[in-house]
């Protein structure tokens, strides 16, 4: 299981070996002599247009080279105030070179280093690196600069009411958007980095204290074991690191939004951020938590509980409602109520195909449908929406090929999977719909029972990152129900949901009686 | 590790083999609706040579908008259903060569109402309700009812309001007017130790003058069997006699008057509870029927004033004399005539002195006519109205 997409067994030929990341590069130390280091770090960066070598004279006398790539540094800010200080350092040098150098450069940020490797790495993420004549030391400057995305709300996660802010690409810009929510010195951030080509910065954020330290030791541990050639997104650690690799639901959590990523982080679960993509990713992730919402803890409660069941509801519809409808119209005649019946086949009775080939049929084009409404450009997405109201609809019942109740069974179930309001989610029940659908064309309801008891016993052995997926649900503490079949007032959720069963974390999140009332005002 | 994946391998193999079997079949009991003759309504008679003819009411699912307009608006007579009839010497033999006139697969799980001709009724229904029971299709929960005439053509009836005669009478059933008598509670009456049952009589209403094609089928009292044979008719007023003690007066409309009075009061029953309260004393079997309604008024004809107690109290005593009437007659009629307890008199009995009740099973039929039945009804009228009676006066003047 630990060789999922990495098999050794096959390709482990001498010469095809796996690019390991720059950590494991032989540690070279720097040469006293520049030119030595000079000529290693050419051959390296031969044929890279965009890395300049820049030599210069400390005051005239002292050989010194100054190493960026253009676009990731900030160049007029090297030129004014790494450059210029040290070209126009006058009086002649006493004492140690490097600590005088280092004076004079009025950057914050400033790292010594002493190998070839750490050249890479710094000169890689945008910090220009200066090396000395007769130096073993090289000094790094903190002045990256590069082309960022604006902030901009999250597509996939609009809300009516709260944050409209969303994480972006760079790392850094991220972590910045976290630690304004969350200000404890208490948040944590383990950086480290995946991926032996792209160098991927990856952090892992938590409160200390409220996140188990074996939940974070575990996480670090997974993604250190990560041994690919480039992350480029968080789907790729996603599949790296989930606890079943092959279930169908989704074991992580992601989301673009700072508000929820901080909402985790207070209940105690782990922050994946990855720099290079909007989406972070949350760790344990609970069936229950697939049906939240992060508008459901800014709206009334009332209106957030009934809004949840409503989710509930359409999760099953979503999932079963045209095998549903398969199974009763082609094994369980009787049970319709016989006015209903005799109208389904009246509405049926020109139809050339077979009940689950229609339905088939039907959930095929609508998922099409909406794909190349995903995929299409902008310009072209009314021309497919016209389309697709045509075929899901009027002409296809017109037609004769469809009926009008299977239109109605698709267009709820398709508009049921959109209540997910995980999108991650949403797949899943979509893609879980067609097997359960050809069960019910098989066996009729025994089928979709059959369908049924698989997925909940598969979930009841689902863990993520040894939390049981379904563990809010099936645990039935009082407690815990607060979250899940309702969504208490804020002066009622007191606790953090329960992750593990041994909870060694304070689970009290708020301070007693809290709810309030005209005896606790103290003013006016 | 290997070991667990060469596991998952072999348990892939099996589920892979496993499904395919499922598909290779070929043969299991998928039928697509448009291959199935919906029965609405099933009609016993009896037929030639002692044989069944079983009629039944097939629904025609002909889509309800067609673009050709013309073909649907003659369709009249037609409408959306036919019946088709057959015969044999047992139901499921009747029903055998009813399918080998139809190109659909005959569907039983629709098919609410069971009719009975009243030939096939006198001569005995116990060996024909075995087929309701016994087959898994028909639903035990269909109504039953003895048809005036043959059954076949109380299900050709093309009723004005209902699309046809199975909607008809499931809903005239649902109403209350009559008895409600499912197979299962049938077959309940018939294997009882009484062995009696009471059915629902349906009648075609005459076909008014502006339709003549057109037949309505009403409930028209009740039909009363004894030892699975239809022994007597109870009359509409007489079933609303057993209606009371039944527990099944929903509703209904009382209309008392006054002797020495002009005009009458019409209360309407808003709801009603009764009790049977058996007792044996000194071996003399008696039973007390105990009634509770309450009723509102609807209308008031006479020059009472319903605003005085006294005028209630009054009303309330004439209201109790008319239900105990009703019950009177009809009690005389089980008793007397008939004597068939359709009330349940045997099962009350026994819940009370199960061990009396053991000795003298088999005497049943000589003790049950002599039982004395007594009344005890009481009767409030709950809502008067609004309207007094100042109204009447300005029209007299």
């Amino acid at each position: 299981m630990k060789n999922m997409g990495f098999r050794k067994k096959r390709g482990d030929t001498p010469n095809i070996q796996f690019k390991e990341s720059m950590n494991s590069l032989p540690e070279i130390p720097l040469n006293p002599s520049l030119d030595i280091n000079i000529d290693i770090l050419k051959s390296a960066y031969k044929d890279c247009a965009d890395v300049v070598f820049r030599d210069f004279s400390i005051s005239s006398e002292i050989n010194a080279v100054l190493l960026y790539i253009d676009g990731l540094s900030n160049t007029e800010e090297i030129d004014q105030h790494v450059l210029m200080p040290l070209i126009q350092l006058k009086n002649p040098i006493e004492g140690p070179i490097f600590e005088r150098v280092k004076k004079e450069i009025s950057v914050s940020d400033i790292k010594e280093f002493s190998t070839i490797p750490d050249i890479f790495k710094q000169i890689s993420i945008g910090n220009p690196i200066i090396l000395i004549e007769r130096q073993t030391m090289g000094i790094s400057v903190g002045l990256p600069k590069w082309e960022k995305r604006s902030m901009k709300e999250p597509d996939a996660e609009t809300v009516i009411r709260g944050p409209r802010e969303g994480f972006v690409e760079t790392l850094r810009v991220n972590t910045s958007l976290l630690r304004r929510k969350i200000r404890h010195p208490l948040l944590k951030m383990k950086q480290i980095s995946i991926g032996g080509y792209t160098e991927t910065q990856v952090i892992v954020a938590y409160i200390e204290g409220l996140a188990e330290n074996t939940l974070v030791n575990e996480v670090t541990h997974r993604l250190k074991r990560i041994k690919m050639d480039g992350i480029l997104e968080s789907g790729y650690i996603e599949e790296m690191i989930q606890d079943s690799p092959l279930s169908p639901f989704p074991q992580l959590l992601n989301t673009e939004r700072p508000d929820v990523a901080a909402a985790c982080l207070l209940e105690g679960r782990v922050i994946i951020l990855i720099d290079g993509t909007p989406f972070s990713l949350i760790a344990p992730c609970t069936f229950s938590s697939l049906l939240q919402a992060p508008e459901d803890y800014y709206n009334p409660f009332y209106i957030s509980t009934l809004i949840r069941w409503l989710r509930y509801i359409f999760f099953f519809i979503g999932l079963l409602a045209p095998s549903a409808y398969v199974a009763i119209l082609t094994f369980h005649q009787e049970m319709l109520p016989t006015s209903l019946l005799l109208t389904i086949a009246q509405s049926r009775e020109q139809i050339p195909f077979p009940a689950l080939v229609e339905a088939f049929m039907m959930e095929v084009t609508f998922e099409a449908l909406r794909e190349a409404g995903v995929r299409l450009p902008k310009q072209v997405g009314a021309a497919v929406s016209i389309v697709g109201a045509l075929v899901i609809g009027q002409a296809a019942t017109a037609s004769g090929l469809v009926s009008s109740p299977m239109v109605m069974v698709v267009a709820i179930t398709g508009i049921a999977s959109f209540l997910v309001p995980r999108y991650a989610a949403g797949i899943t029940i979509r893609l879980l719909r067609f097997p359960i659908m050809i069960l019910s064309g098989m066996l009729g309801l025994l089928g979709v029972m059959l369908g049924i008891t698989t997925i909940v016993a598969h979930l009841c052995t689902l863990k993520s990152f040894g939390v049981p997926y379904l563990n809010s649900a099936a645990g039935l503490k009082l407690r815990n129900v607060k979250d899940v079949l309702v969504r208490a007032p804020w002066w009622a959720m007191d606790t953090r949901p329960e992750l593990f069963s041994e909870d060694t974390r304070n689970r009290r999140r708020e301070a007693e009686n809290q709810m309030p009332s005209p005896e606790k005002g103290d003013g006016g | 590790m290997c070991k667990i994946q060469a596991i998952k391998r072999t348990f892939t193999l099996f589920l892979l083999i496993f499904l395919s079997s499922m598909v290779l079949t070929g043969c299991w009991d998928r039928t697509e609706i448009n291959d199935l003759a919906l029965i609405l309504a099933a009609g016993m008679d009896k037929g030639k040579n002692n044989n069944i003819e079983l009629s039944v009411l097939v629904f025609i699912p002909r889509p309800q908008q067609s673009g050709q307009g013309n073909e649907m608006s003659s369709g009249g007579s037609s409408g959306q259903s036919f019946v088709r009839s057959a015969e044999g010497k047992t139901i499921a033999d009747a029903m055998a060569r009813l399918q080998e006139a139809l190109t659909r697969k005959i569907f039983w799980g629709q098919s609410e109402v069971i009719l009975i001709g009243d030939k096939l009724a006198k001569k005995g229904i116990s060996e024909q309700i075995d087929f309701w029971m016994r087959h898994s299709e028909p639903r035990i929960r269909a109504d039953v009812l003895v048809a005036k005439g043959k059954a076949k053509t109380v299900l050709k009836a093309i009723p004005e309001l209902e699309k046809d005669a199975s909607i008809q009478l499931r809903k005239i059933v649902k109403s209350h007017i009559g008895v409600r008598v499912t197979v299962k509670d049938l077959l309940q009456m018939l294997s009882h130790t009484s062995n009696v049952a009471v059915l629902p009589w349906v009648e075609n209403l005459p076909p008014t003058q502006m339709d003549k094609k057109k037949a309505i089928p009403i409930i028209k009292g009740a039909a009363v069997f004894k030892d699975g044979k239809m022994v007597g008719r109870l009359s509409d007023k007489e079933t609303r006699g057993i209606l009371w003690p039944r527990n099944e007066m929903k509703t209904g409309v009382i209309t008392i008057s006054f002797t020495g009075e002009e005009g009458s009061i019409s209360l309407n029953l808003l709801r009603s509870h009764n009790k049977l309260i058996p007792s044996i004393k000194n071996g003399k079997w008696s039973m007390r029927i105990k009634t509770n309604a309450d009723l509102e008024v609807f209308q008031n004809t006479t020059e009472f004033n319903l605003f005085d107690p006294n005028v209630i109290k009054k009303a309330e005593k004439k209201v109790v004399y008319e239900i105990e009437e009703r019950e009177r007659l009809v009690m005389t009629e089980l008793q007397k005539k008939l004597n068939a307890d359709i009330l349940g008199f045997a099962d009350e009995f026994e819940k009370k002195y199960p061990q009396i009740w053991k000795k003298n099973r088999d005497q049943w039929n000589e003790i049950f006519p002599e039982i004395a039945v007594s009344f005890d009804t009481k009767v409030k009228i709950q809502r008067t109205g609004l309207a007094d009676e100042k109204h009447k006066r300005g029209a007299e003047r």
